[in-house]
């Protein structure tokens, strides 16, 4: 019964604050609003025994990236939303066809599929950094290396974008 | 698993519907990237609830690298995002073809 009330909560949560992210039209508004999606969906991850996701979850997501993003919302000061007509406008049919596709398809593939094993164990070790760890560097070892190789790239790219603007401003 | 596994894969398809609503409308960049991130994470949703259902610990796996790939997203969209404003003072996506062939 608890795992059903705190899904219901946590999935509440999530859509909410997700139309929030979408529809504020205050950047700073919208970013605030993707901590409480982001926080929501680590609840998700603790009623799936996931509590090491769930953890990096808030300390990655909901604080650094969201910390990054208002920072550079700070930065850029308070402007509005271009207005006005849009280029893409005739080809706006195309997308609502592919959200429209993605949801119908998505939800009568998930209502009319059988997936899955009979049961699932209520009490399980999967979401233990143990585990997690060693899932990492026994079977996922190539993925862990290049997800090392990825951040390493980000920050040369971050470095490297950041002096090119300085250099256009006439700075070393 | 007392919550049935497709009540997650709903909210995941909700969300990343959300997010591509969120695509489409935004103009500004910077929230894009906002989007962005919540159609990463209804990946993240539907990984952790699969992991928790076949009881493999691959599938939070999967989703830390996703985290990480996000990260590294972020880091380089801002940046962009940054430099774009420094050089043309003006947020929007329509306007930034310099690159189109």
């Amino acid at each position: 019964m608890a795992e059903q009330i705190t899904f219901a909560i946590a999935a509440l949560g999530t859509v909410s604050f997700a139309i929030g992210v979408v529809f504020f039209k205050d950047a700073f508004r919208a970013a605030v609003s993707l901590i409480g999606t982001l926080l929501s969906v680590a609840l998700l991850f603790i009623v799936l025994m996931a509590p090491f996701v769930a953890a990096i979850q808030v300390i990655v997501y909901a604080s650094a990236i969201v910390v990054l993003f208002l920072f550079v919302i700070a930065y850029l000061g308070e402007r509005d939303e271009v207005s006005g007509p849009d280029r893409l406008d005739p080809l706006a049919v195309f997308g609502w066809l592919a959200l429209f596709g993605v949801g119908a398809f998505g939800t009568i593939a998930v209502l009319t599929s059988q997936f899955g094993p009979d049961s699932t164990p209520t009490t399980t070790q999967i979401g233990a950094p143990t585990s997690i760890g060693n899932a990492f560097l026994d079977q996922h070892i190539i993925a862990f290396e290049a997800t090392s190789l990825i951040l390493l790239v980000a920050a040369v790219g971050a470095v490297l974008l950041a002096k090119r603007a300085v250099q256009l401003e006439g700075g070393r | 698993m007392i919550v049935p596994m497709s009540a997650y894969l709903i909210l995941s398809i909700v969300l990343l519907g959300l997010g591509m609503l969120g695509v489409m409308r935004r103009r500004s960049p910077l929230l894009l990237l906002l989007s962005v991130e919540l159609m990463l994470n209804a990946g993240n949703i539907a990984l952790i609830g699969f992991s928790r259902m076949w009881d493999d610990p691959s599938g939070q796996v999967f989703a830390l690298v996703v985290m990480v790939v996000a990260a590294a997203e972020v880091v380089i969209g801002l940046g962009l995002v940054v430099a774009v404003f420094r050089s043309r003072m003006n947020l929007d996506v329509d306007e930034m073809s310099s690159m189109t062939g």
